[in-house]
C-alpha cells in the first residue's frame, strides 16, 4: 500500500496472542514479591515423601498423605508435590540465613470440581532472618493484598492450622457482595521446621505465607468455574490480552 | 459437626447471643456457619479437642463465664472380670470397659438426651447406644456398647492383616483389606476400632446388659480407614484428631450417671487397662519469647491469665500442657494461643523490611521466547499432566483420579494436537498454540526436561497481510530465523489421517527444550506486552458461528478511514468479531479494494440467516451512506 498515493494504513494489521491468564497472574504475583526483595528458587513437580511432607513436620498421620488426597507415583516412591513448600525446603537447605525465597508452579491433590482441579498453581514465599514476628507477618501480607486488590479491600486474619507454621493464619478479602473470601495462609515458620533445615531456631525465626493463583485468577477475572482456564479454548484465551 | 447454640448458652450464665458467640468462635480460629440456631463447625485438624459440648466451652471460657459441671456417679464401683487381651498396646496405650445392668429399657428420655436429637434432628438407635453418642457430643470421648451378653469369649484387641468380611451395626458390609486394628472375638472381627462396631454384637431396643469400650487409639492407627471403607462415623472423626487419653474414668461414670437418670442400674462394675502413663507436657514460661513471636508487648501476668482461662496450669515456671490439648508442644504452640485469645485483627502491623534481592533474572531467556510467540499471534496454554496413553519410559500414577488417565505425559504436543482439534471444532480457521512445561520420564530413575511445545495451523493470521497465507514449515523457520538465525529448529507436519476432523490444512509442530534456546536471544525486542489490568471474562457461547464477507471498491482514499471506522466501531449483540481480510491497491484502476469479514454468534440462540441478514444489512446500509462507495454487484 502506498501512503504516498493517500491509501491509509489499515489498524488490526497484526493480531498478538496472550499469555495464559494463570501464568500472567502468577508471573504478576512473583513480580510483587521479587520487589519486595525476595529471589525465585525452583524445584522438581515430582518430590519425595520427605520434601514434600516430613520436613515440612507434616506427621505420617496426616490426612493430606492419604492415597486419596496425594497422587504418588512409581509404586509410592515419590509423589505429586501437593504445595510449593518443599521448595522452600530445598532454598533454606541450600541458602544460610538472612534468606527471602518464592516459588510459583504446578501442585496437585485429587480433587476435581468447579472450584478444585487435581492441577493448579500456587506460589509461597519464607522469609527467615532473626526476630521474625507475627506482626511484620501481618505488614507483608497486607502489602501483598494491598497491590493484588487496591487499599480499599477490607481483609481479616483467621487462625488456621497448618504443619509447618505456627501461629498460623488464613487471610480473608471481603467480596463486593459482602462475602469473606478466604484468599492466602501464612504463619510463623514452625521452629521444628527450621531445625529440618538445619536453622538454629533459637537464633532465627521465619514467616511463610502462599497462595492458591487459580483462586486469585477467578476473583480478578470475574471467572466462576476453574475449569474454564484450561479447556485451552481461544474464545477464551483471546480475552486475557 | 454441629452443634446447637442453645446447648452451650445454657452453661453461659452470661447468656450471649448467637452472634456474640460466633464472634468470639471466628477469633478463637474455630470456622463455622449457622442455621436455624445451630452451628456447623469445621473445627482444623490439629483440635479434636473442640469436638464437644465440653470442648468448645473450655475455649469460649478465656472469653465467657462458664458453669459446666455435669454430675457423674461418684460412688465406688466393683472391679469388672473381664477376658480382654491387648496384643497392640502400642495403638491403644489405654483401654476402660463398664459393664452394667439396667432393670428395664426407658421409653421415654429426660430433657438434656431428648434435646439432643431433636434439637440436631437425629435418629435414636436404640437406648445404649443413644447415651454414647450423646456422651460423646457432650464430652468428646466416643464409646462403644457392646450387647454384653455376645461377648462371651475372650475379647482381643489387635492390629491384622487379612481379608475378612465385616457387617457393621448399620447393616454395612465390606472386605477388611490390609491392616486393620479391630476387636476380635472367636478370631472373628466384631468391630473395626475406632471406625464402627459391628452388627453381630450390637445392642438393640431391648438390650439390657451393656459392655462399654472407653479407649485411646493413635490417630496413626485409624487415619483414613473411614474414607477406605466408606463408612462415616463420628467416632473415626475424633479417633482421627486425638481424644483426651485421660478423661476415660470421667466419661464411663458420666455413662452412668446419665443411665441411672433414665433407669434402675441393677449391677456394675469397670475397669481400666493402663499400658503406658500420659507423662504430659511442661513448657517453660517465657513471656519474652511469646512477645517476639507475636510482635505485641504483653505481661507476663496477662499471658499467664490467658493461659489459664484456656485450662492450662502454671507449676513452679512451667506451664503445664492439659491432657485434653495434644497439639501444644512449644512456645510458638502458647503464641499462637494468646494471639487467638487478643485477635488475630487486633496485632498491629510492625513494618518488615527484606534485604533486596539482586538477583533478577530468573527465566528470562524463557520469558522472552513466551513474548515472541505472543508477537506472531501464538496463545499460551496450559494442559493437564494426566494421560491415558503409555510409553515405555512414562511414570504410572499409582493412585489415578481417572484410571484412563494414569500416566505423566511424556511430551507436550499430544496435548496441543487435542487442544488444536478443540479450537478447530469450534470453527476457527488460524490456531497457534504453545506451551511450556516441564516433563519427567524414568527411565533410570525419574528424568525432568523443561520443554517448549508450538502447534499451528489454518491460517497465518486473521488480518488482510496474513490471511491468504497458510502456516507451513517455511513459515515458522523464517519466523524462529527472527531471534535465532544460525539455529535450525526440526518442524514436524502431523498426519490428521488418525485424527477426528475433517479439515485438511497442514498441522506443523516442534517441541524442544527450552535449553536449547541461547542467551542470543535475548536481544529480541518484543511489541507485545504483560496486560496492565485483569480483563474481565466475558462469558462464552458454545453455539455455533457464522461468516459473512463484505467487499468494496473505493476511488476516494479519502473515505478509507471512515468505513474501517464503521465496522471497527459496529455494536451488535451478535457480531462477534469483524476484521479486514483483504486490502488492495488496483494501481491500473486507480482504485482500492477492500474486503471485510464479519463473524457472527450470539450467546442465547442459533442464529437463523434471516437474523443475519438484518445486521449484515444494516452495515450495507450504513456503509453506503458514505460518498464514493461501491460494492461491486450492487
Amino acid at each position: 500500500m502506498s501512503e504516498s498515493k493517500g491509501i491509509p494504513p489499515l489498524k488490526l494489521v497484526k493480531d498478538r496472542g496472550s499469555l495464559h491468564p494463570i501464568n500472567h497472574m502468577k508471573d504478576s504475583i512473583m513480580n510483587l514479591l521479587v520487589s519486595f526483595g525476595f529471589e525465585i528458587v525452583d524445584g522438581p513437580e515430582i518430590e519425595s515423601e520427605k520434601f514434600n511432607f516430613d520436613m515440612l513436620n507434616i506427621k505420617k498421620s496426616h490426612p493430606a498423605r492419604q492415597m486419596h488426597d496425594t497422587f504418588y507415583v512409581e509404586t509410592k516412591t515419590s509423589l505429586l508435590r501437593t504445595h510449593t513448600s518443599p521448595v522452600q525446603i530445598r532454598g533454606m537447605l541450600e541458602k544460610k540465613p538472612p534468606l527471602a525465597c518464592i516459588s510459583g508452579g504446578k501442585v496437585y491433590r485429587k480433587d476435581d470440581d468447579a472450584t478444585h482441579l487435581p492441577m493448579f498453581h500456587q506460589v509461597e514465599g519464607i522469609y527467615v532472618d532473626k526476630n521474625i514476628s507475627f506482626a511484620q507477618l501481618k505488614d507483608l501480607i497486607y502489602k501483598i493484598i494491598y497491590s493484588l486488590f487496591g487499599e480499599d479491600i477490607e481483609l481479616r486474619f483467621r487462625p488456621s492450622y497448618f504443619p509447618f507454621t505456627e501461629p498460623s493464619a488464613e487471610v480473608d478479602i471481603l467480596s463486593e457482595e459482602g462475602k469473606w473470601l478466604e484468599i492466602l495462609g501464612c504463619g510463623i515458620v514452625n521452629p521444628i521446621v527450621l531445625e529440618n533445615c538445619n536453622i538454629d531456631s533459637d537464633k532465627y525465626s521465619g514467616l511463610a505465607f502462599g497462595l492458591g493463583i487459580e483462586r486469585i485468577a477467578m476473583l480478578k477475572h470475574g471467572v466462576n468455574d476453574i475449569r474454564e482456564f484450561y479447556k485451552s479454548n481461544l474464545d477464551f484465551l483471546s480475552q486475557f490480552k | 459437626m454441629k452443634i446447637a447454640y442453645s446447648h452451650l448458652v445454657q452453661y453461659m450464665p452470661e447468656n450471649p447471643t448467637i452472634e456474640q458467640i460466633s464472634d468470639s468462635l471466628f477469633q478463637l480460629g474455630h470456622e463455622h456457619e449457622i442455621e436455624d440456631n445451630i452451628f456447623d463447625m469445621e473445627f482444623t485438624p490439629n483440635r479434636g479437642d473442640c469436638l464437644s459440648i465440653k470442648g468448645l466451652l473450655r475455649d469460649l471460657a478465656v472469653f465467657y463465664s462458664i458453669d459446666f459441671n455435669q454430675e457423674i456417679y461418684n460412688e465406688r464401683i466393683n472391679e469388672l472380670n473381664i477376658d480382654f487381651e491387648n496384643q497392640s498396646e502400642k495403638i491403644c496405650p489405654k483401654i476402660s470397659f463398664l459393664k452394667l445392668e439396667i432393670d428395664k429399657v426407658p421409653e421415654l428420655y429426660k430433657k438434656s438426651l431428648e434435646d439432643y436429637f431433636s434439637d440436631l434432628n437425629l435418629s435414636k438407635n436404640n437406648f445404649f447406644s443413644d447415651v454414647s453418642n450423646y456422651l460423646s457430643y457432650e464430652t468428646g470421648q466416643p464409646t462403644h456398647c457392646y450387647a454384653a451378653d455376645t461377648i462371651n469369649e475372650k475379647l482381643i484387641f489387635h492390629e491384622i492383616e487379612k481379608q475378612e468380611e465385616f457387617e457393621t451395626l448399620l447393616d454395612k458390609k465390606i472386605t477388611l483389606k490390609d491392616k486393620n486394628a479391630v476387636f476380635s472375638l472367636n478370631n472373628k472381627v466384631i468391630n473395626l476400632a475406632g471406625i464402627m462396631g459391628g452388627k453381630s454384637t450390637a445392642c438393640s431396643a431391648h438390650t439390657k446388659i451393656v459392655l462399654v469400650e472407653c479407649a485411646y487409639f493413635k490417630p496413626e492407627a485409624i487415619i483414613g480407614k473411614s474414607v477406605k471403607y466408606d463408612i462415616k462415623s463420628d467416632a473415626s472423626h475424633k479417633f482421627e484428631r486425638g481424644v483426651d487419653q485421660d478423661s476415660q474414668d470421667k466419661v464411663l461414670r458420666r455413662f452412668i450417671q446419665v443411665v441411672s437418670e433414665h433407669a434402675n442400674i441393677k449391677e456394675m462394675s469397670i475397669v481400666s487397662y493402663n499400658y503406658k502413663e500420659n507423662q504430659g507436657i511442661k513448657i517453660p514460661v517465657n513471656v519474652n519469647k511469646i512477645k517476639q513471636i507475636i510482635g505485641i508487648n504483653i505481661n507476663e501476668n496477662d499471658y499467664l491469665n490467658y493461659l489459664t482461662k484456656l485450662g492450662f496450669a502454671i507449676e513452679e515456671n512451667f506451664v503445664k500442657v492439659p491432657s485434653f490439648r495434644s497439639d501444644i508442644k512449644t512456645q510458638n504452640d502458647l503464641a499462637e494461643e494468646v494471639a487467638r485469645v487478643i485477635g488475630y485483627d487486633n496485632i498491629s502491623r510492625s513494618e518488615i523490611n527484606i534485604p533486596k534481592n539482586e538477583n533478577r533474572n530468573y527465566k528470562d531467556i524463557e520469558n522472552k521466547l513466551r513474548y515472541f510467540l505472543l508477537d506472531y499471534g501464538f496463545y499460551e496454554v496450559i494442559n493437564s499432566p494426566f494421560v491415558g496413553v503409555s510409553s515405555k519410559e512414562a511414570i504410572k500414577v499409582d493412585n489415578p483420579l481417572d484410571s484412563n488417565r494414569a500416566f505423566l505425559r511424556t511430551n507436550l504436543t499430544d496435548s496441543l494436537v487435542e487442544n488444536l482439534l478443540f479450537n478447530e471444532r469450534r470453527q476457527k480457521d488460524s490456531v497457534k498454540l504453545f506451551e511450556i512445561s516441564d516433563i519427567y520420564s524414568s527411565e533410570n530413575g525419574i528424568h525432568k526436561k523443561r520443554m517448549l511445545s508450538i502447534i499451528a495451523s489454518g491460517k497465518v493470521g486473521l488480518n488482510y497481510q496474513d490471511f491468504s497465507k497458510k502456516i507451513d514449515k517455511k513459515y515458522l523457520t523464517a519466523m524462529f530465523q527472527e531471534i535465532l538465525p544460525n539455529e535450525v529448529f526440526d518442524f514436524q507436519i502431523l498426519s490428521r489421517d488418525s485424527l477426528d476432523t475433517k479439515i485438511k490444512s497442514e498441522i506443523i509442530a516442534l517441541e524442544v527444550n527450552i535449553e536449547r534456546f541461547s542467551a542470543e536471544i535475548l536481544s529480541y525486542k518484543e511489541a507485545s506486552q504483560s496486560p496492565e489490568s485483569f480483563a474481565q471474562f466475558n462469558p462464552i457461547s458454545d453455539l455455533p458461528s457464522s461468516t459473512k464477507d463484505i467487499s468494496y471498491s473505493i476511488k476516494d482514499f479519502s473515505k478509507i478511514r471512515e468505513l474501517e471506522n464503521l465496522f471497527l466501531s459496529y455494536q451488535s449483540d451478535i457480531v462477534k468479531n469483524i476484521f479486514i481480510f483483504d486490502y488492495f491497491y488496483n494501481e491500473k484502476a486507480q482504485e482500492v479494494k477492500i474486503g471485510f469479514r464479519i463473524v457472527f454468534q450470539s450467546k442465547e440462540t442459533t442464529l437463523t440467516a434471516a437474523q443475519i441478514e438484518l445486521v449484515y444489512n444494516d452495515l450495507i446500509d450504513q456503509s453506503l451512506k458514505i460518498d464514493g462507495i461501491l460494492i461491486p454487484g450492487i
